[in-house]
């Protein structure tokens, strides 16, 4: 009995951890997102020591990120924004929570056109203006959406990752049906 | 909407926007006409097959899909949401029958429904020869194969506008205007779209002035009067579409009533 248990149940529990573990992995991977522009960013420090350094909030995510004409967005920022403030010929270290350190790594993306891939993606079909969502006001004034109702903890991150878990209609569902706006096919899609 | 069928020339420029502004594909054979991909067709109707010169008269009639809403306004029921297995088509707080590609699964009960044939099944994969791919509108999404798809009075158009005017502090749905393509493109302005609820806008002007003039594609109950258009309506579900044509020819009148 001993030995059937050494022989088949560990084997099996070993292939079942292994499994679990690759297709966890490769799963991760298929949903990653892989720019070929690749910064190493941290939301964390930014948003928590930085922003309130330079007297700024850490729920200004327009900073960076803003909207375009058509009230849909622009995404991630360009590397000219990223060097506003990262000003190339600035300290490399040493220097206080004020100041923005030189990155030398984005001089390699200087002149180029390389995109930086987009971490959170709607498909074709859903028409969506993120400047509609977030300008929605209560009677007294509140807003019905932060950017942290659908993107999550982004302001907790150490990293740019793609968001676990997709933004499914669901949430958006749920949502409207909280906020008594309609949910009707037509408004979202086309 | 209401179209003029007396100021129409058959340009065909609404099928051609409408075609252009919803990134219709286009295919080897086109002139197949029920395998044909398009939103807007025009008809070509004649008086008489055989009538010789002086007597033959054409009328061109813009036919797209026709909204219908069913015996209730409040409460619509057009004949092509009721069978769709999958509630990929529903009418919008706006009245405009929507139809979701992604949520199709191509069974073709709403096609069959269609009282007008208004709505069209994608046989094929939708295919765009050279350059045409960078020309197309980006606000419309291209459907896959095997989806019906149909007119919806350009709603991308009616989702800018409406979001253009929530930025700007508009939160009333009646104060959003927009022109589909079809009705911005007629050189005779032979279209006249607006609000038929709202019993001051030019096309509710319009029908009212033009009585006698207006009738509905096929429309069994409408030259009935009120007792029993009442009648008939407990019995049936009548597609009651919101596109109204204008004509004085007593001949096309004839041709368009359900005998």
């Amino acid at each position: 009995m001993k030995r059937t248990i050494l022989l088949i149940g560990i084997p099996f529990l070993l292939t079942l951890y292994f499994g679990y573990v690759i297709s966890q992995a490769s799963c991760n991977y298929v949903m990653a997102n892989h720019p070929e522009k690749e910064v190493p960013f941290n939301h964390q420090t930014h948003l928590y020591k930085y922003f309130p350094a330079m007297g700024m909030s850490k729920d200004d995510c327009s900073t960076c990120h803003m909207y375009d004409e058509n009230g849909r967005f622009t995404g991630i920022p360009t590397v000219a924004e990223c060097t506003s403030c990262h000003d190339p010929n600035g300290p490399s270290k040493d220097a206080g929570p004020e100041t923005a350190l030189r990155k030398p790594f984005l001089n390699k993306y200087k002149g180029t056109d390389k995109p930086w891939g987009s971490y959170a993606k709607q498909p074709d079909l859903v028409y969506f203006s993120h400047k509609v969502v977030m300008t929605a006001q209560y009677e007294d004034g509140r807003m019905k959406a932060r950017c942290g109702s659908c993107h999550g903890d982004k302001a907790g991150s150490r990293n740019g990752d793609m968001i676990k878990g997709k933004m499914l209609m669901g949430q958006c569902e749920d949502c409207h049906t909280a906020l008594h706006i309609s949910n009707k096919c037509a408004v979202c899609h086309d | 909407m209401a179209i003029d069928l007396d100021k129409c020339t058959g340009c065909g420029a609404c099928a051609i926007a409408c075609a252009q502004e919803n990134n219709m594909p286009i295919f080897e054979d086109d002139s197949d006409i029920p395998k044909r991909v398009s939103f807007l067709e025009l008809m070509k109707v004649t008086n008489d097959r055989d009538a010789k010169y002086p007597d033959v008269e054409v009328c061109y009639i813009p036919k797209m899909c026709q909204q219908c809403e069913g015996n209730d306004p409040k409460n619509p029921k057009p004949p092509c949401v009721s069978v769709c297995p999958v509630v990929a088509t529903d009418v919008g707080d706006d009245g405009i029958v929507s139809q979701v590609w992604s949520r199709c699964i191509g069974c073709r009960y709403c096609q069959a429904s269609c009282p007008y044939e208004a709505r069209a099944f994608n046989w094929w994969k939708p295919r765009y020869e050279g350059d045409f791919k960078n020309s197309l509108n980006p606000e419309v999404s291209i459907a896959s194969r095997g989806t019906v798809v149909k007119c919806q009075f350009c709603s991308h158009i009616w989702k800018r506008e409406r979001d253009r005017a929530v930025e700007n502090g508009v939160l009333d749905i009646n104060a959003v205007t927009y022109t589909p393509a079809c009705v911005a493109s007629c050189p005779t302005k032979a279209f006249v779209f607006g609000d038929l609820n709202d019993p001051d806008s030019e096309l509710c002007r319009l029908l009212e002035k033009e009585k006698d003039r207006k009738f509905r594609l096929v429309h069994t109950i409408d030259e009935k009067d009120e007792k029993t258009r009442e009648k008939l309506m407990h019995i049936k579900n009548f597609p009651n579409p919101k596109v109204y044509y204008l004509t004085s020819k007593a001949w096309i009148r004839e041709m368009m009533r359900f005998k």
